[in-house]
């Protein structure tokens, strides 16, 4: 239930993304960056130090070679560049991990009606006489009409004791089964958040007039332009109306194209001071318009299943892939898979039960228990050795004593209650099995029942899962020797668990993380030692055994580094299997916010699935071309590397 | 172009990434390249040295 009420709050917001510019990406793009400007310096300093020791000859037979290399040091440099400056906003709807939206509860609490062995719904029905019985004409459990429910002459065979649980009778739809199939809208042990409402969540995104990009001040009001002077955008156009106390929604320069006199201010890109900085980023908007009718495009990217296995497969996926998603990093702590994993696989609780009473049997390995009041579920996995002792119960009682004149006194003594070891004490380690409301937990003093199976719910497959009733339920009503009595027992207190180990990420095996760290100490080191090397080049033999066992320490780190990127290169050799990914390409198109909002929820070809999570990128027409030249719009550019374009 | 304006389900790659990977990886190859030949050209001239050093010590 926790974990509902922690994501009523959430929201999703947009944020800004430039590829290459966040999370582990960026430090691999700047160790690619600075491997590419350590080549070209270096490559001048070839010249010189093979100068110096007269290995001209040698040098002109590679001289090819440093032209190619050189060229390809630029363009890892204009790739890397290319990256940056794409910019966009990104939208990312996840009902699981982060969860800034909230699932929707599919069931609602209500008395636990009786189910049949099949896990049909058992229902009593009025006879001529007055009499109810479950059954009609000769018909076990047959579902009555509404007007024979509206009438009295039938009603829901209701658990006695009466039991409040999530999917129980619901008086106002009482007809319809809440462990009907998921895919039917019927309950499921998963909070369910699906494709439609990722995408009402993506439409509902451009409607929040609130959410506009705001900037704030930099530094002192005096220091800034008076109120009423005329301050610039980034592309060096004027503003009247500036004031330093207000918050604007776009960033102020306080020179511009027109502050360029050809003296003093040559380039006012150069010379120019930002007035603010953001402070939020607002839906996507051009210059701080966010009701604008420029040229915008959008990738929306919707993960979805209708299996929560096959959900978190897909999802971890796509979030090792697309690591550079803040929300994906891996730096943010517990990873993705390991927060999906503990909603499917919780960890095993020991759970120490007393007054287990063995008249009724004693609890064994793989028996299923439940809390009568807190509705915790869980099968015992192991019973704790030498846990297993006499429940010690001492009563108190009245003891009369006759002394020698006959008179008698009554003294009262303790006496063991439990002398014949009905009653047990036992630890059990039991693995938690999710109700239709979450994970409850074992509260003290709860009575513990045997549990069996009385129908399923979910849909298919993996995704279906056994909804569990006490022992024994549907006979309390019947003759004594009729019943059938489930194993019973009282919860003393759960221990605290030390946790196993978390699973590692299993996606290709690695992270960029994990085989970035050093580059940049490595290549600041090599920079380092390329600018010694200018101010003493020198024939010494020290000097030159000196430059030998650093030339080895560059090829042997370069030779770590080309196995790692093969590591690394594995990881995204692999494309993200179709199934289960779905995506949505608006190009570039002319109607700003409005117009994508309106393509996102009129596209068809997706179909309603239980679990889904998205991601929504809007990309803005710019002023340069990029995408090859094809394009104004990076979304085009992001497109082509995600493989939208054929 | 893409089947455009509807959902349809798709292989999405990181191409970007990818290629940038990729020319880094050819870029350390090749600078690895001129290292070497940089380096044995180095061990050419310490070779050298050392046979000349030499020399002088046997002629006195």
């Amino acid at each position: 239930m926790a974990e509902f009420t922690a994501l009523l709050t959430a929201k999703a917001e947009w944020k800004p993304h430039q590829i290459a510019k966040a999370g582990d990406i960026a430090t691999l793009a700047n160790a690619a960056s600075a491997l590419a400007d350590t080549v070209k310096s270096t490559l001048s300093l070839a010249s010189a130090g093979m100068e110096v020791v007269k290995l001209l000859a040698m040098l002109q037979n590679i001289n090819p070679l440093l032209i190619a290399l050189e060229a390809l040091a630029d363009e890892v440099l204009k790739q890397i560049q290319d990256l940056k400056e794409a910019g966009y906003w990104y939208l990312y709807v996840d009902p699981y991990y982060e969860g800034n939206v909230s699932p929707t509860q599919k069931y609602n609490y209500g008395f636990e009606q009786l189910r049949n062995q099949a896990g049909d719904l058992i229902w009593s029905y009025k006879d001529g006489s007055g009499n109810w019985s479950d059954k009609t004409d000769g018909v076990w459990n047959s579902t009555p009409t509404l007007a024979k429910i509206n009438s009295d002459d039938a009603k829901p065979h209701l658990a006695s004791p009466r039991k409040l649980i999530p999917g129980g009778y619901d008086s106002s739809n009482p007809l319809v089964d809440p462990l009907r199939s998921s895919d039917d809208g019927g309950v499921s042990k998963f909070p369910t958040f699906t494709t439609k409402e990722v995408i009402k969540e993506f439409t509902k995104a451009f409607d929040d007039e609130g959410d506009v990009p705001r900037y704030k001040l930099v530094g002192e009001p005096s220091a800034a332009p008076k109120a009423g002077e005329l301050v610039y955008d980034v592309d060096g156009n004027a503003y009247t109306g500036w004031d330093p106390k207000i918050d604007f929604g776009l960033e102020l320069f306080d020179m511009g194209k027109a502050s360029e006199d050809g003296s003093t201010v040559k380039n006012y890109v150069a010379a120019r001071k930002a007035l603010n900085n953001k402070v939020t980023p607002g839906k996507p908007n051009i210059l701080g318009n966010t009701e604008y009718a420029g040229g915008s495009g959008a990738i929306a990217i919707i993960i979805a299943s209708g299996n929560f296995n096959e959900f978190i497969d897909v999802f971890n996926k796509f979030s090792q892939m697309f690591s550079d998603i803040p929300e994906f990093s891996s730096s943010t702590g517990k990873n993705l898979l390991d927060a999906l994993t503990e909603i499917i696989t919780p960890n095993d609780v020991t759970v120490k039960l007393t007054q287990v009473d063995t008249k009724y049997q004693s609890f064994i390995v793989g028996d299923v228990i439940g809390g009568q009041k807190y509705l915790s579920l869980g099968k015992i996995k192991e019973i704790v050795e030498g846990s297993v002792v006499p429940t010690p119960m001492v009563g108190r009682k009245a003891v009369a004593k006759t002394d020698d004149v006959g008179m008698i006194t009554t003294v009262m003594t303790d006496f063991n209650m439990n002398e014949i070891e009905r009653w047990i004490d036992m630890e059990v380690v039991i693995s938690p099995i999710r109700n239709l409301d979450g994970l409850n937990p074992w509260i003290s003093g709860d009575m513990v029942v045997e549990m069996e199976e009385r129908g399923t719910s979910g849909s298919t497959g993996d995704d279906v899962f056994p909804n569990y009733v006490m022992k024994g339920g549907d006979t309390t009503e019947l003759p004594k020797e009729l019943r059938i009595y489930p194993k019973v027992a009282i919860v003393a207190m759960e221990k605290l668990m030390v946790l196993p180990e978390s699973t590692p990420p299993d996606f290709g095996g690695i992270q960029i993380k994990d085989i970035v760290p050093g580059w940049g100490e490595f290549f600041q080191l090599l920079e380092n030692f390329v600018l010694q090397l200018k101010g003493m080049i020198s024939d010494s033999a020290s000097f030159v055994q000196d430059m030998i066992d650093m030339i080895k320490q560059v090829e042997a780190f370069l030779e770590y580094m080309i196995k790692l990127i093969d590591e690394f290169l594995k990881f995204f050799q692999i494309t993200l299997p179709s199934q289960g990914v779905y995506a949505l390409y608006i190009p570039n198109q002319p109607d700003g916010n409005e117009g994508i909002k309106q393509q996102l929820s009129t596209a068809t070809g997706i179909p309603d699935l239980g679990y889904a999570a998205g991601i929504l990128f809007v990309g803005t027409e710019g002023d340069k071309l990029i995408a090859g030249g094809g394009s104004k719009n990076p979304i085009d550019l992001l497109a082509l590397v995600l493989g939208l374009l054929s | 172009m893409a089947e455009e304006n509807n959902w349809h389900e798709a292989e999405i790659r990181r191409d970007d990434i990818k290629k940038l990977l990729e020319n880094t990886k050819k870029l350390a190859g090749m600078y690895s390249e001129i290292m070497e030949v940089k380096r044995e050209s180095w061990e050419n001239v310490l070779r050298a040295k050392i046979k000349k050093a030499e020399k002088e010590k046997q002629n006195g």
